[in-house]
């Protein structure tokens, strides 16, 4: 198994894991957002696809495939980043960038520290109730118990602008990674992977700021 | 016109370092009566024969061609590799692009794997100990043989004369904000696996390339994309979208496993 050593050590490698486990984490994304939008339905709604989720045998293999992903993403990126830094140990007194980069693939480190920060905070509070007064409450009251603090609920709004930022680049990024690049469907993944970054940071943002500002919570 | 009206007095701040192990810093030098038409190494030039009159050591700079087609300048000029003009090499770049009174900073490529030898040179040795790992087809071409003996499309032919116009500068290594090769290494591997002569050795080639580019100490793609920005041959982004592919096919696909090499692109 000498070649997968070397695999995941190369720079290759490392790029390819972690766009893969990148475009998986996109994946898991994608239903979680659906369900939480589950809270402008209504609670009932809200609360019977909570316990079923808390019921499923399930979900406990789920989520430690999720932290094994998270943990695969973050650990190989820093490990480059790392690389990355040592690699010019002397920096340029003046930078003037040409036109590759864009704001988001340039804050990528610093986005993904931001939506590291948020996720502990988010799976403390809303799984483990975290902060909460109560314990035993549905998951429907717990979000707004939590919204209601409008401290929590722009903190989440900036949070998730800064995933939003993180998708800009990682997801059409992965795709170059794994290869993908050609004139006639590259055009389409950048555009899609804008909207991409835009409905998931829009759409997760509008929850607190609907709870909180827009009377949601009441 | 008047060509005393168009001559115009400019600052060029300039990174000297005596030796490899020695510190460096900038030194601020005025050219004087420079001319538009002049190219930005006239202009070092004229400095430079200033600085011998009076017995100063000139200042160092790569240069060959002049003509941006042997890729041996390597000046970061006011924070980007070659220069501010779009698909030109520093000795393309012209005082026209100034204007009186401006202050131009220049430094060397700054990478790990690039160490400085003196003021703005640098060692590059590191492509090619890259391309010593790979970067060649091990056949006995013999004498010139039938055009028309091996087919090649035409689209491919192309694409694999695209990627064969890197001059190897390593301007990629400069821009890039993870000092990372991989543009050059694509272009590289991309004009082999295109054409059916690189066949034979695709995997092995590029597992040998890649891995002598890791041990150069340079850093990781991150698809920033400064790289194809400042190519001063226009090497695109989707070389190294062929890149990843050919690895992953070496990796996954093929028989063979990373040679091991040491530093000096032997095989131990």
């Amino acid at each position: 198994m000498r070649w997968l050593c070397d695999f995941l050590n190369s720079s290759i490698g490392k790029k390819i894991s972690v766009g893969l486990a990148g475009l998986f984490l996109c994946g898991f994304v994608v239903p979680h957002l659906l369900g939480n939008l589950l809270l402008f339905v209504g609670m009932a709604q809200f609360n019977a696809y909570a316990h079923f989720l808390q019921a499923n045998p399930l979900t406990p293999a789920a989520e430690l495939g999720l932290l094994a992903l998270f943990l695969l993403h973050g650990t190989v990126a820093l490990w480059a980043r790392w690389q990355n830094w040592r690699a010019r140990p002397v920096g340029y007194d003046t930078v003037a960038s040409k036109g590759g980069r864009t704001i988001g693939s340039r804050t990528m480190t610093y986005t993904a520290f931001l939506v590291l920060a948020f996720l502990i905070l988010h799976v403390a509070m809303f799984k483990y109730g975290w902060g909460s007064a109560f314990h035993d409450e549905e998951l429907f009251q717990r979000v707004m118990d939590f919204f209601r603090n409008p401290w929590i609920a722009g903190g989440y709004a900036l949070a998730l602008i800064g995933l939003g930022l993180h998708l800009s680049h990682g997801f059409e990024s992965a795709f170059q990674t794994l290869g993908v690049n050609h004139p006639k469907y590259t055009p389409f993944i950048k555009v899609l992977g804008v909207l991409f970054a835009v409905a998931v940071a829009g759409a997760f943002a509008a929850i607190p700021i609907w709870a909180c500002f827009l009377g949601g919570a009441k | 016109m008047n060509a005393q009206e168009k001559t115009m007095d400019v600052t060029l701040r300039v990174w000297r370092q005596k030796g490899p192990d020695q510190p460096g810093r900038f030194v601020s030098y005025a050219a004087k009566g420079v001319t538009p038409e002049m190219s930005f190494f006239e202009a070092l030039d004229t400095i430079n024969e200033g600085l011998v009159a009076k017995g100063e050591d000139a200042i160092a700079f790569d240069h060959d061609c002049r003509e941006g087609i042997c890729g041996t300048c390597c000046l970061t000029i006011e924070g980007q590799p070659h220069g501010p003009d779009q698909a030109a090499t520093g000795c393309q770049l012209h005082m026209r692009a100034y204007k009186d009174g401006d202050a131009i900073t220049i430094e060397p490529f700054r990478a790990r794997a690039f160490p400085v030898i003196k003021d703005l040179v640098v060692d590059r040795s590191a492509l090619d100990r890259v391309m010593a790992s790979g970067g060649f087809v091990s056949v006995n071409t013999g004498s010139a043989g039938e055009a028309n003996a091996i087919l090649v499309p035409k689209d491919k032919a192309e694409a694999a004369m695209d990627a064969a116009a890197c001059i190897g500068c390593g301007a990629c290594v400069a821009a890039c904000p993870n000092a990372s090769a991989m543009l050059f290494v694509s272009a590289k591997v991309s004009q082999f696996a295109l054409l059916p002569q690189g066949g034979p050795e695709r995997d092995r080639r590029v597992l040998a390339m890649q891995r002598q580019m890791d041990l150069e100490g340079f850093g990781n793609c991150s698809n920033e994309g400064e790289c194809e920005a400042v190519c001063p041959k226009e090497v695109k982004l989707a070389n190294i979208a062929r890149l990843n592919r050919e690895y992953i096919r070496a990796m996954f696909w093929s028989h063979e496993v990373h040679p091991k090499v040491d530093l000096e692109g032997q095989e131990e």
